[in-house]
This record gives structure tokens, C-alpha cells and sequence, in this order.
């Protein structure tokens, strides 16, 4: 009977201190952040990581998220996708096993169209997408990104032919890029209606190391511009080789390029004069001398001991996003909180550190769930990129 | 289109002379011992990151290059010690085992040193000759003209040294060698030594034209093996043979048919060798008593 007495009190301690961590962990929010932390794509994956845990670290600071009468501490649980669709997967699963209901990410194109089928299927899932820039991968009902889609690379592309009136061009593209594959028709076309000749579009694949041949034949074309569409060791290569080779032409990019990645495989003075057409990237914020910006590279800098990486704006606005969209529910459910996202208008989020353009009615996202957040066109100056106020000259 | 044909075949042997000092090392290794080293790709990747570090830290390329051989030298030794010597009298498949083993340590050790970003090593010599039919850089005709010196260094140690000599004999009959006073471990330790030093050789070189990072081994590795297979294991001309074929043939491919096409291109020619000609061009059909 003695026995029975102190193995029921041990149960029932157990229990009860058993459930102080679980009436805690009632008050807190848990965010999955599903973003390359080793692997190829680590100088990207990283800083975006990097990003969610000082929004939220800041979020926590300040008082965390208010919703209704109860307060909410942010936790983010990390996963790591290494940019691979088999370990995204089974990084997803691992989160929604874990009741992980929120997610930020990923960064891969690659991954995040393996990881769509999935979350639509589940009503207890909200995914927001701050890299991957593929088209068709929201749907605005679960899935939402404030992240450009490629199309909005593009713009920047048309609006570059449009000021310098470039006669011709000549593209390499990524060809297992989801995104700039899938859109590479509709801006071929957008280029020949603004009179640009396609005189070659020809293709790769992430580490390839020799462009010889294929370039061997654009530059035979001799063609105003060499568009390369991809990631930066590969643009720099091909850029290097290309010019090695004797082109003479503007070398235009379409990628998100850390100068310090880019540093590492082609000189500075080889990138001078190099176009870039992407969004604004964290550090071109700053250069323009943006107040939001500048606090997240100064508190970014004083936690990690370096510079945010390109996409860390993005990033860091995810986890602020959720936030106004768990208040403006005033329930973390996931039905709520979806329905509050699409309802959500730009002004609610003040902390946004990316300049994004409202939809018509003032909603951050279209109905399928879209930022619209357009590309502009960097130059490469120096040691950098330096957006460029005036595409004519 | 025949107006690019010049360019086409420069770039094609360019790319031929990467391959084909890549695969001298790993003929070697594979002639001599029958070892399918896999992990010579690493030997290969961290040629390239030990001259990266040393000419990070301010020292002369060709200078850091000499001491990244030696260094990948000792390391090839010390692979053979450790992976392959214990083994060495188990099946083919084991040691195959063993080498992919090898080969993945090898680029963990690497990915947690350096991490996986990639760069590239400051090139040496950065000018390009330009004539009327193509343009070649200064640095691909240093790779070329290291071909012909690797290949020349290799054939004197093979056919005018004593080391040579039981190395021939160990390649032709390991029983017969032995029996005749041969030291196995000196021959296999020469033998990884000399393979392992033509693997720094072409990551050093190769590092400062392509971009480095841990896993960049895997593909040379397995181009090099076409090239075995193309030229036939175990001979050096072959090696040389075979590595400009195979990068002539992939160069036209993606220039007059598809860039999409080549590296189907290199593996249609290795499935047209093994079923026309399996001994490789210039090995020699062996039979089984």
C-alpha cells in the first residue's frame, strides 16, 4: 500500500510539473523557419535564419504578440532544407509533427514547389514564402510570400531594355531555376515587343564550371547584351569567360548576389559596369539611407558580428508579418489567422523594412496571396551594387 | 556555324586537358593497385583549398601550390594507410566501399573548415591570347602544357627509375613482384603519393579558373572515370587520349547540338566504348584463366 501511495504522489508531481511546461509553452507561438542553414545555398539560407530569430528576439523584447487579452512569446524552431526538395520535405513533416503551424520559407525554387502539395492539403498549416521567387506557389488561402516572384524580376529586366533601347540579346539561364524557366517564354517575349532580338537562349545547370561552348556561340551572335539568369559562383563565371572569350556587350544578371559571394569567384574590376535586376536587397536599403533598414544592419550586426545578408530584410518582415496577422485575428488558430493575412493591409505592419507596393485597396497581398514587389536595376560600382536612380544614363 | 569550329576545338581541348589531368592521377592509383579511388576527387578539392588558404594568407601562387602537393602527397599515403592497406586483400566492392567512404569524410572535413560558399583562387596569370580563329587564356595553356609536364614527369619515374621498375612489375603481376623482393608498401605508398600529388596539381591549377567548394571532386571524378574507361585503366596515354576526346566531344555536342546535351554526350560515348571496344582505346584486352 506504501509502495502504491508514493508511486501515485510520483505520478502525480510528475504530472503536474509535467504540465507547467506545457501551460508555458500555452503562451507561446511557435514559428518554423525552414531555410538552408548548411549546404550550397548557406550564404543565402543563413541570414535569413538570422533574420527570423532578431525578429522575433526584438518581437519578445518589446512585449511580444497581443492577442485578444493574452500575450505571446515567439519561438522559432529551426529546420534545415540545405536547399534540397527530399530534406525540405522531411524538414516540413519533422514541424508539423512537432505542431509547428506557422512557417517562414524556404529560399530554394526548388524546394518550395515540393512543399506546396503538402501544405495545401493541410488546413493546419500557414506557410509564408520570403525566397523561393517561382511563380505559382501561393495560393492565398494558406501559402502567402513577401518575397518577388520572378515575373517581378523581370520588370526590372523590360524596364532596362526600355530605357537603353538594347537591339539585342543573348540569355543563359539556370535550367533546374523553377522560376526563371518557367517565366523565360513570357520575358522573351516582353523583350522582342520592345524591339530586342533573341538571338540565343541557352542553358546550364548549378556547378557547371565551363560555358566555353555555348558561349562560344551567342557571342558569334554578337548580341547587344548577355542576359544570365541564376545563382552568382555561375554568373561570375560565365560572366568571366564571356568576356575571356571576347564579348564586348552589357552584361546583365538576374539573381540575388551577396558582393562578398560574388567577390569570391570573379575581381571587382571584371563586375564594373555589370547589371543586376532583382528587388532591393537589405543592403541597397541602407545605401539609400532608409531609417528600418539601417536599425536591422546595426541590431543584425551587434548580434551576429556581420553584415545581413541580401534576403534578411525579407526575412525578418515575415516574422512581423505574422505577427500583425496573429493580432489583427485576435486568435492563432490557423483559419483566423490565414483569413486576417489576406485581410491584412500594408499600414498594419509598420515594422515592414521592405518598401512594397499596396495592392489597390491597400492589402499587403493580391487574392492569391502575392506582395507585389517589383525589381529594380543595380549597377556594379566599386566593391558593390549601387541602384541606379536613372536607367538612361 | 564552321566559322566557331576553331574557338570550339580550342575550348574542347581546354576542357579536355582538366579532365585528362585529373584522370592521370586516378589511372595511376587504379593501373597499379586496382583501387577505384573515389576519393581522388578529394585530393583533387583539397589540392585546391590548401593553395586557396596559403595564397589567402600571402603566399606566391606557384609557391603555395608546391606546398599543397606536398601536402596532398602525405595525405594520399596516409588515405592508402588507413582506408585502403586494411583491406587490401578483400573484394573489389569493399574497397569501393572504402574509397566513397574516404571520399565523403574528406568533404566533411573540408565543409566544416571552409564552409560551402564557393570562390576561386586569385589566377596567377589573368591575360588572354587572342588570334584571327579563337582566343585561349594564359592559364589554359598553363593547364595544357601541365598535362604534357605530369604526363613526362610520371613516364620518366615509370620507365627510368628503379621505383618505376616495381611499380611496372606490381602493375603487371603483385604475386610475381613480391616474390621477387618487391616492398608492396613502398610501391603503394609511391604509387598514392605520385596519384595524389597529380590530383593537388589539378585543383591548384583548376581552382584558379573554376570556383572551389567541398563537393566539387564528385563530377571530375566521374568524368575521369569515362576517361578511364574511354582510354583504357591504366594507361597513361589513354588518360591524355581520352580526356581531350571526351572534352572536344562534349564542347561540339553542346555547340552544334545542345547545351542541355553535354554531359549526355560524355556518357552516350562511355556506353558506345564499353560496348564496342571495353578494353578502352589503349588498354589491352586481358583474359580470364
Amino acid at each position: 500500500m506504501k509502495t502504491f501511495i508514493t508511486t501515485l504522489s510520483l505520478c502525480l508531481a510528475t504530472g503536474l510539473f509535467g504540465a507547467g511546461p506545457s501551460i508555458a509553452q500555452a503562451q507561446e507561438i511557435a514559428i518554423g523557419d525552414l531555410h538552408p542553414i548548411t549546404g550550397p545555398a548557406t550564404f543565402y539560407g543563413l541570414p535569413e535564419s538570422r533574420g527570423i530569430h532578431l525578429a522575433a528576439e526584438q518581437i519578445n523584447a518589446a512585449g511580444g504578440v497581443k492577442v485578444g487579452a493574452t500575450t505571446y512569446k515567439i519561438r522559432i524552431v529551426t529546420e534545415d532544407d540545405q536547399a534540397s526538395p527530399t530534406v525540405g520535405v522531411a524538414a516540413l513533416r519533422k514541424l508539423m509533427a512537432a505542431d509547428v503551424r506557422y512557417i517562414i520559407g524556404p529560399l530554394a525554387s526548388g524546394v518550395a514547389p515540393a512543399l506546396k502539395p503538402i501544405i495545401e492539403r493541410s488546413d493546419k498549416v500557414t506557410q509564408l514564402i520570403d525566397g523561393s521567387i517561382a511563380d505559382d506557389l501561393t495560393n492565398g488561402k494558406n501559402i502567402f510570400r513577401n518575397q518577388a516572384t520572378v515575373s517581378g524580376y523581370n520588370i526590372a529586366v523590360v524596364e532596362l531594355f526600355k530605357a537603353r533601347k538594347f537591339g539585342s540579346v543573348a540569355v543563359m539561364t539556370d535550367r533546374f531555376h523553377a522560376g526563371f524557366m518557367g517565366s523565360q517564354s513570357k520575358l522573351m517575349a516582353d523583350l522582342k515587343g520592345l524591339g530586342a532580338n533573341v538571338l540565343g537562349e541557352e542553358y546550364y545547370k548549378l556547378n557547371d564550371t565551363d560555358f566555353s561552348a555555348a558561349l562560344t556561340n551567342l557571342k558569334g551572335k554578337n548580341p547587344a547584351v548577355l542576359l544570365i539568369r541564376g545563382y552568382p559562383a555561375e554568373g561570375a563565371l560565365i560572366t568571366k569567360q564571356a568576356r575571356q572569350l571576347g564579348f564586348t556587350g552589357q552584361v546583365v544578371w538576374e539573381m540575388v548576389s551577396p558582393p562578398s559571394t560574388v567577390l569570391k569567384n570573379i575581381s571587382a574590376s571584371e563586375m564594373e559596369g555589370v547589371f543586376n535586376c532583382i528587388p532591393p536587397t537589405t543592403e541597397d536599403y541602407v545605401k539609400l539611407g532608409d531609417a528600418k533598414a539601417k536599425a536591422l544592419d546595426a541590431a543584425y550586426r551587434g548580434k551576429f558580428g556581420e553584415g545581413p545578408g541580401e534576403l534578411t530584410g525579407l526575412s525578418f518582415d515575415a516574422v512581423h508579418i505574422l505577427k500583425a496577422a496573429f493580432e489583427k485575428a485576435g486568435s492563432i488558430e490557423n483559419a483566423a489567422v490565414n483569413k486576417a493575412m489576406g485581410e491584412l493591409k500594408l499600414a498594419d505592419v509598420p515594422a515592414l523594412t521592405t518598401k512594397y507596393t499596396a495592392q489597390p485597396d491597400g492589402r499587403l497581398f493580391d487574392d492569391k496571396g502575392q506582395v507585389d514587389l517589383r525589381g529594380v536595376v543595380s549597377v556594379w560600382k566599386g566593391q558593390g551594387w549601387e541602384p541606379m536612380t536613372n536607367l538612361s544614363q | 556555324m564552321l566559322e566557331l569550329l576553331p574557338q570550339q576545338l580550342v575550348n574542347g581541348l581546354a576542357l579536355g586537358s582538366t579532365y585528362a589531368l585529373v584522370a592521370l592521377g586516378l589511372t595511376l592509383i587504379f593501373g597499379v593497385l586496382l583501387i577505384p579511388n573515389f576519393a581522388h576527387g578529394e585530393f583533387y578539392m583539397l589540392g585546391a583549398f590548401i593553395t586557396y588558404a596559403l595564397v589567402a594568407a600571402g603566399l606566391n601562387f606557384w609557391l603555395a601550390m608546391l606546398v599543397s602537393v606536398v601536402c596532398i602527397m602525405a595525405m594520399g599515403g596516409l588515405v592508402d594507410r588507413l582506408v585502403f592497406r586494411p583491406i587490401e586483400t578483400a573484394p573489389a566492392l569493399s574497397l569501393m566501399i572504402s574509397a566513397l567512404a574516404a571520399s565523403i569524410i574528406l568533404q566533411q572535413v573540408a565543409t566544416m573548415i571552409w564552409g560551402t560558399e564557393p570562390r576561386t583562387i586569385p589566377a596567377p596569370l589573368t591575360g588572354v591570347i587572342r588570334t584571327p580563329f579563337f582566343a585561349v587564356t594564359q592559364l589554359q595553356l598553363v593547364v595544357m602544357a601541365s598535362v604534357a609536364a605530369a604526363f613526362g614527369a610520371v613516364w620518366l619515374v615509370l620507365n627510368r627509375s628503379r621505383l618505376g621498375l616495381a611499380i611496372r612489375a606490381t602493375a603487371q603481376n603483385r604475386d610475381a613482384a613480391m616474390l621477387m623482393g618487391i616492398s608492396m608498401p613502398q610501391v603503394r605508398f609511391a604509387t598514392f603519393a605520385m596519384g595524389a600529388a597529380l590530383g593537388a596539381i589539378a585543383g591548384a591549377l583548376l581552382g584558379a579558373t573554376f570556383p572551389i567548394y567541398p563537393s566539387m571532386g564528385v563530377n571530375p571524378v566521374l568524368k575521369a572515370f569515362v576517361v578511364l574507361v574511354l582510354g583504357g585503366i591504366g594507361s597513361l596515354w589513354g588518360a591524355i587520349f581520352g580526356g581531350l576526346v571526351l572534352g572536344v566531344a562534349e564542347v561540339l555536342v553542346a555547340g552544334y547540338i545542345a547545351s542541355e546535351l553535354q554531359d549526355i554526350g560524355a556518357f552516350a560515348i562511355l556506353v558506345l566504348v564499353l560496348l564496342v571496344r571495353p578494353q578502352g582505346l589503349f588498354g589491352r584486352a586481358q583474359v580470364e584463366r
